[in-house]
């Protein structure tokens, strides 16, 4: 891997990039039709956006230098959000692209040269390869900083990779995440307004195959009565409207961890509503992803009581029918990352598991006379 | 005979002994009466990947058998001493019926030290062994076919019927060109096979190719493909005479279900198999959902009577996409 050392040198918020970015989002958004992920991606990367991202940096600011991002295989958007924050701050970065990335990934990369801006490509780098430990070792040890996306057994292994004294890692293992609905607030809701919340936990749920970190795996009825039956029910319609299939394979996987569970006594009933929408009774979120379209239906009579089930690992909280005073009451109480309303779960932010990411793939310098 | 009564009596005895198979019906709402073989709860055969499934005491287990996946865990099957011999005699059983009462002169397509791999291929030879003797290796060690042990098999036994046994594949790519090359003959022969037919795809050989080219090269005419798996120990499904399909013992059947709405399907349709068999008792093993596809192509209207149907390959593997993926380095 062939570093160019000559190449230009870039500021925090350099016009080059941004310029870029901005390019680069307009093209993704044409292709949102085809794969909606691009759309989110592209709006993020607007001049508008960028700028007011930019605006939240405070202090006096450098690049760190050279940042190596190792992003998961399988969301495919993920890299791009990882690179463009750390390219808006000024570093050279090399990307590891999965070979068994998806077709968005490739659509991406597909842009990415077309675009073909000498300041960039002489600067920034994505690379595709599968295993080499050589190679890892070698950017490991050219790094400022090692971004590290993905599952913990995968981060661990990275992790063994040494870095150079002053180099640090920024991981982002494997996190899981629920949604809560207060009960007395979705029995208040009209018909209406109870199915664009079953649309919008769609979209949550099933894009990204219930598999990202932030997608829901299961959800906390909060309050006195059980009212989840519409909810399944509204989940089956909406799942079939969208047209939404769960391949064979698929169906046994869910079969398999369904019937695990319960084995291990982890789950008191298994619901098969449709071929795409499988519930679970338990007293507790199942952490670990279970197939598509499998939700655990737990309830608790407050966030109160919810707060002592949460974990360390629990990431994003998706939410409907609360108030803002009892979200940020029950995020500081709990210890969660993030919390979002219903349809909001894969919606990227710049500040992802508790870091904000243009702070971190900046260095603060400080100036005193 | 329905199998049902057994069936059903089975369930109530695994849900007695094996918690964890009891917490799995319980939370499906399984009840105790079914008026057919398709209405009993099944098992998805992986759960023995991941679960230690046994309706026996561990001061019971006499073997525990697994096999070789080629990714992840093996799955774990106990048995005790009366499973371990039950499922020997059942096999027997089965087997009698295209090898008669007697022992035969045996041909392994495999090298005799796969006896001692804990493969699938190892575990087949050895299971098989048992029905032969004077047991003769095609494949020296290093997995290159002995002509000469061939010929010498085939002039001490050639003129008597003589069992064959090995996976598909190997004995295509060495038995059969072997035999065709060398002009030998193999008509006195009843071939035991299996192992699928994936391999042999690219070369554009099915089971009626695969058939109709021993005959007319070897003279080879008794083949017998079989379907079997260490989940459902001592039960095979054992190809016909003129090979219209695999065939349940009486102690065994099959049923084909829709992978969308897992209703068992009609005649011709294809599906997910599903393997039922009254033998597991050590084990909650009596219905198991596989991983492969099938088709049911008749009752009662081919070589012999009952069930026949063909094997069509594995489930396509689901891709998932997610963040806990990405692979080390």
């Amino acid at each position: 891997m062939n570093l160019d050392l000559g190449a230009p040198r870039l500021d925090v918020g350099d016009e080059r990039v941004v310029a870029f970015l901005d390019r680069f989002g307009r093209r993704l958004l044409t292709l949102g039709r085809r794969f909606p992920e691009l759309a989110s991606l592209g709006f993020f990367l607007r001049r508008a956006e960028i700028e007011r991202e930019l605006s939240r940096l405070d202090g006096l600011r450098q690049p760190r230098g050279v940042v190596f991002h190792v992003p998961p295989a399988n969301v495919d958007t993920v890299f791009v959000y990882s690179w463009a924050l750390s390219a808006l701050a000024g570093n050279i970065n090399v990307v590891r692209i999965s070979p068994r990335a998806g077709a968005a990934a490739r659509a991406i990369l597909d842009v990415w040269q077309e675009l073909d801006e000498p300041v960039i490509t002489r600067t920034q780098r994505m690379i595709t390869y599968d295993r080499d430990d050589e190679l890892t070792a070698e950017l490991s040890a050219a790094a400022d900083l090692r971004v590290l996306w993905g599952g913990d057994d995968s981060v661990r292994a990275l992790r063994k990779f040494p870095l150079q004294p002053h180099a640090r890692d920024l991981t982002f293992p494997d996190r899981s995440s629920f949604a809560i609905i207060s009960v007395t607030a979705w029995q208040r809701a009209s018909a209406r307004e109870r199915r664009s919340a079953v649309e919008a936990f769609f979209t949550d749920a099933y894009w990204f195959d219930q598999a990202a970190c932030s997608s829901p795996r299961g959800v906390f009825w909060v309050g006195d009565q059980d009212v989840s039956a519409e909810f399944r029910a509204l989940l089956v319609a909406v799942t079939q409207e969208k047209g939404h299939v769960t391949e064979p394979a698929m169906a046994v996987q869910n079969r398999v961890s369904t019937y695990g569970a319960a084995a291990d006594g982890r789950v008191a009933r298994i619901s098969f509503d449709s071929d795409a929408v499988t519930s679970l009774e338990s007293t507790d979120v199942l952490r670990e992803w279970l197939g598509v379209g499998v939700f655990t239906h737990s309830r608790v009579s407050s966030l109160a009581e919810l707060v002592p089930k949460v974990r360390r690992k629990d990431q994003t909280v998706t939410h409907f029918g609360f108030e803002q005073a009892e979200l940020i009451d029950f995020a500081k109480r709990s210890g969660v990352d993030r919390v979002v309303p219903f349809g909001s779960a894969l919606r990227f932010f710049p500040v992802w598991d508790g870091y904000h990411l243009l702070t971190e793939f900046t260095k603060l310098i400080t100036v005193t006379v | 005979m329905s199998l049902v009564p057994e069936l059903a009596e089975l369930t109530a005895y695994h849900r007695e002994r094996c918690a964890e198979y009891d917490r799995i019906l319980a939370a499906l709402g399984a009840g105790d009466t079914f008026a057919e073989v398709a209405d009993l709860p099944w098992l998805p055969v992986r759960l023995f990947k991941t679960h230690e499934l046994k309706s026996i005491p561990d001061s019971e287990v006499f073997r525990v058998l697994t096999s070789s996946g080629t990714t992840g865990a093996p799955s774990r099957i106990f048995l005790d001493k009366a499973a371990a011999a039950a499922q020997t005699r059942q096999l027997s059983a089965t087997l009698q019926r295209v090898l008669g009462p007697s022992r035969l002169p045996m041909l392994v397509v495999d090298r005799k030290s796969i006896v001692r791999s804990s493969s699938a291929r190892g575990a087949g030879v050895l299971g098989m062994a048992n029905f032969g003797r004077k047991h003769v290796y095609l494949l020296d060690e290093s997995e290159q076919p002995d002509l000469a042990a061939l010929q010498r098999f085939l002039d001490t036994h050639g003129g008597e019927p003589f069992l064959v046994f090995g996976f598909t594949f190997l004995v295509w790519q060495y038995l059969y060109v072997l035999a065709r090359e060398h002009g030998l003959d193999l008509s006195n022969g009843i071939l035991i096979h299996s192992g699928g037919w994936k391999k042999l795809a690219d070369r554009a050989v099915d089971n009626a190719e695969f058939r109709r080219r021993f005959a007319e090269d070897t003279g080879l005419r008794r083949i017998h493909n079989y379907y079997g798996m260490v989940e459902q120990i001592g039960t095979v499904f054992v190809e016909g005479p003129s090979g219209d399909g695999l065939y349940c013992p009486d102690f065994a059947d099959v049923v084909i279900r829709d992978p969308r709405t897992w209703a068992e399907q009609p005649v011709g349709v294809p599906g997910v198999i599903e393997v039922v068999s009254t033998l597991p008792r050590s084990y909650p093993g009596h219905v198991l959902l596989t991983e492969d596809l099938g088709v049911c192509h008749g009752i009662d209207d081919g070589d012999w009577p009952g069930k026949r149907f063909t094997v069509l390959g594995r489930l396509p593997k689901a891709e998932v996409r997610g963040c806990s993926d990405t692979v080390a380095a």
